[in-house]
């Protein structure tokens, strides 16, 4: 018996790379043995990921879109069995999501996690980022209540501010007059497939390319640099079963805090489900006070900040697009932070603040003092790319140990 | 003499920019954004009691009673709520549902047509399926009680959280006649204690905007009232998320269960760290 498994599989391995694939990137794929706990947000954005997957499918089941969607989601969530936990699966995955992203982008920042030869790595993240901002803001179309209506109402009159197509773009992009179930069935459609499938094979290109130059670590140190004589790296371990292991603790605090979430707060204080929302959409009606969900707010803020609808709209798009030319921007010769200068660490923090507050402006209504509070934290967000090129060059860094 | 590479400049200038990032956060909270309760000011708080049977009990036939009249529930069904309030369906469907053509499977669409009611009132009046949760609990406990005779208006009724809301005051019958009233406080010195003048006196000036409710025009005292729209809004709460209670019971097992996955996981972990420490 055992005999023929070995058979099947040596025929099966013979032409398809199972072995082979199995000892490069987990058996034999080396890791860095010193890691700290920052470097756990891309295995919890794997887990999240196959959340809003697997929970998607399933709303699809019972979701219908057009004009009938805000009935939809009310009769999953009460006629359905265990509807609701589906639901409130994929909001609760959505904003978490979006947390364990920006960690790990910040991450990223923190211990140069861009630098040579990781270029590529950050740039398909950055896409991946970017994908899902689309993804999220189309699936908060679905449910059809009123912040859905009235967010995508100013998120689409965003292209009507591009000169000579913009009219026509608002039109093409809605399919209608106005927004409407015709525009709810385009972005269900884009929302389960189109992007899905775009951000599926970004994350195995974004981990394809990480395997490939191998993860960094906190210290900044190239472990490929000392090897022993099969070409290994000594300080590392093998990616099974030391950093699954690692990873499944991680894996269990986040998902004490997800399931804490989901069943106890899934409203998240208005902050992921928006309150406004349990309204069914309303053309004739705009609501008081429109604020997009938090994952977006420092962006809105940003677009608030310039008083220009179509200066406001460069800005935004300017604020996502510069993480991609971060490798560039930063000139330092080490990587993490621990071994950067003062000036480096001042800017990051400022980066952080000014980013939060951006985030706390984005959720509440304008006043002349929040205005000017918007436009000096953008000036300090874009600042803390673009001078980056002077503060890393002149600051004086510490030496990097050999070893990890 | 000191050396300036022994200074904590990390720790010191981390501390520094926490304090700054606590300044502009405090620098940003303002006052906020209106009063929730509008003229009334803050909403009165409301505690719900989703396993209280009796008050769920008594809020549906208030609610089925004065309010489902003019509005529907029409993402909830009729033997959902019997069941989940432990009402026999016999008795249910005997003493509170009035239209026989209604099977116990329908949802609770209302007794008016949208289009007759917004000719009639202006605006169709909103079905309540989601009102606590769109607007809270608090809100709709404050607003039920916060009616007052307003001449000017159409139904002779304002409300304080709601100004201008078109909707009559349905319980007024209940509750009785409810007036807006001026009445004397003291003035609060700068000392923070109620201003006097030389003889001892309290200086008082008239504040106005209190509820007062004519004694004897309703059927209600206040404190029976007040009950009453509590087991209202209590109904309406379970409406609006009547799964709740099930969600929580499941919700202790499955984070006890990442608890001890969490416990497990780390321990297993640590035991295959010694591999290479």
């Amino acid at each position: 018996m055992a005999d023929n498994i070995a058979k099947v599989f040596n025929w099966v391995n013979h032409r398809l790379p199972i072995q082979n694939t199995y000892e490069r990137h987990l058996s034999k794929h080396p890791v860095p043995k010193k890691v700290n706990f920052w470097y756990l947000f891309g295995a919890l954005a794997a887990v999240v990921l196959i959340i809003q997957i697997v929970s998607g499918i399933w709303l699809i089941m019972l979701y219908t879109p057009g004009e009938a969607a805000f009935s939809s989601i009310e009769y999953m969530m009460r006629d359905v069995d265990y509807g609701w936990a589906i639901r409130y699966m994929h909001t609760t995955g959505a904003s978490m999501f979006f947390a364990v992203v920006y960690l790990h982008m910040f991450r990223g920042l923190l211990y140069g996690s861009y630098q040579k030869p990781k270029e590529l790595v950050w740039i398909f993240g950055c896409t991946i980022y970017l994908a899902m901002m689309a993804e999220g803001f189309l699936g908060y179309v679905l449910p059809y209540g009123q912040m859905s209506y009235w967010g995508a109402q100013v998120i689409i009159s965003l292209f009507g501010a591009l000169p000579y197509i913009g009219e026509s773009l608002e039109l093409w992009i809605r399919g209608d007059y106005y927004i409407s179930g015709i525009t709810v069935n385009r972005f269900f459609a884009l929302h389960v497939v189109a992007l899905p499938l775009v951000l599926i094979a970004l994350v195995f290109l974004h981990l394809i390319a990480l395997h490939e130059v191998g993860a960094g670590n906190p210290e900044g140190v190239d472990i490929e640099a000392h090897t022993d004589e099969d070409g290994v790296p000594l300080d590392s371990v093998p990616f099974f079963p030391y950093k699954v292991l690692n990873a499944l603790v991680g894996i269990g605090v986040f998902m004490t805090v997800f399931a804490i979430i989901m069943f106890f707060f899934p409203e998240g204080g208005g902050y992921f489900i928006e309150y406004a929302n349990y309204e069914e959409a309303n053309p004739l009606v705009t609501p008081d006070h429109i604020a997009p969900v938090w994952y977006y707010s420092p962006y809105y803020s940003i677009l608030r900040a310039v008083p220009d609808k179509l200066g406001g709209f460069a800005a935004m798009g300017a604020a996502v697009a510069i993480f991609f030319v971060v490798p560039w921007l930063d000139r330092s010769k080490v990587a993490s932070i621990r071994y950067k200068g003062i000036l480096s660490k001042i800017a990051l923090v400022l980066f952080g603040i000014s980013f939060l507050t951006l985030g706390y402006l984005g959720t509440v209504s304008v006043t002349e003092h929040r205005k000017t509070m918007g436009v000096i934290c953008t000036f300090i967000y874009f600042s803390y790319f673009l001078l980056m090129p002077i503060y890393t060059s002149i600051e004086k860094t510490k030496p990097v140990p050999d070893r990890l | 003499m000191i050396s300036i590479k022994k200074l904590p400049i990390k720790q010191v200038s981390m501390q520094g920019f926490l304090f700054l990032f606590i300044f502009f956060i405090y620098f940003n909270l303002e006052a906020a954004e209106g009063a929730p309760c509008k003229d009334y000011g803050e909403c009165d708080e409301f505690k719900h009691s989703l396993k209280d049977m009796s008050s769920l009990q008594s809020g549906a036939s208030t609610f089925l009673t004065y309010c489902y009249g003019c509005h529907s529930l029409e993402y909830s069904r009729w033997n959902r709520v019997a069941k989940d309030l432990q009402i026999p369906e016999e008795i249910f469907f005997d003493n509170l549902i009035f239209d026989p053509s209604i099977k116990p499977g329908d949802l609770m669409a209302g007794s008016m047509s949208k289009e007759e009611s917004a000719e009639w009132f202006g605006v169709a009046p909103p079905d309540l399926t989601l009102v606590t949760r769109l607007h809270g609990s608090d809100w709709v406990y404050t607003y039920l009680r916060t009616f007052y005779e307003d001449s000017s208006k159409q139904y002779g009724v304002n409300n304080l959280v709601y100004p201008g809301a078109a909707m009559p005051n349905v319980l007024a019958a209940l509750q009785g006649n409810q007036q807006l009233t001026c009445k004397q406080v003291p003035i609060i010195a700068n000392n923070g204690g109620e201003k006097r003048d030389n003889s001892g006196n309290p200086v008082t000036k008239e504040k106005c905007g209190f509820l007062n409710v004519e004694e004897g025009t309703g059927s209600l005292n206040q404190e029976e009232f007040d009950l009453l729209i509590y087991d209202l809004t209590n109904f309406l709460t379970y409406v609006g998320d009547p799964d709740k209670v099930e969600r929580e019971r499941i919700g202790w097992y499955v984070v006890f269960f990442f608890i001890i996955f969490t416990t497990l996981s780390s321990l297993l972990y640590r035991e295959y760290q010694k591999d290479y420490h």
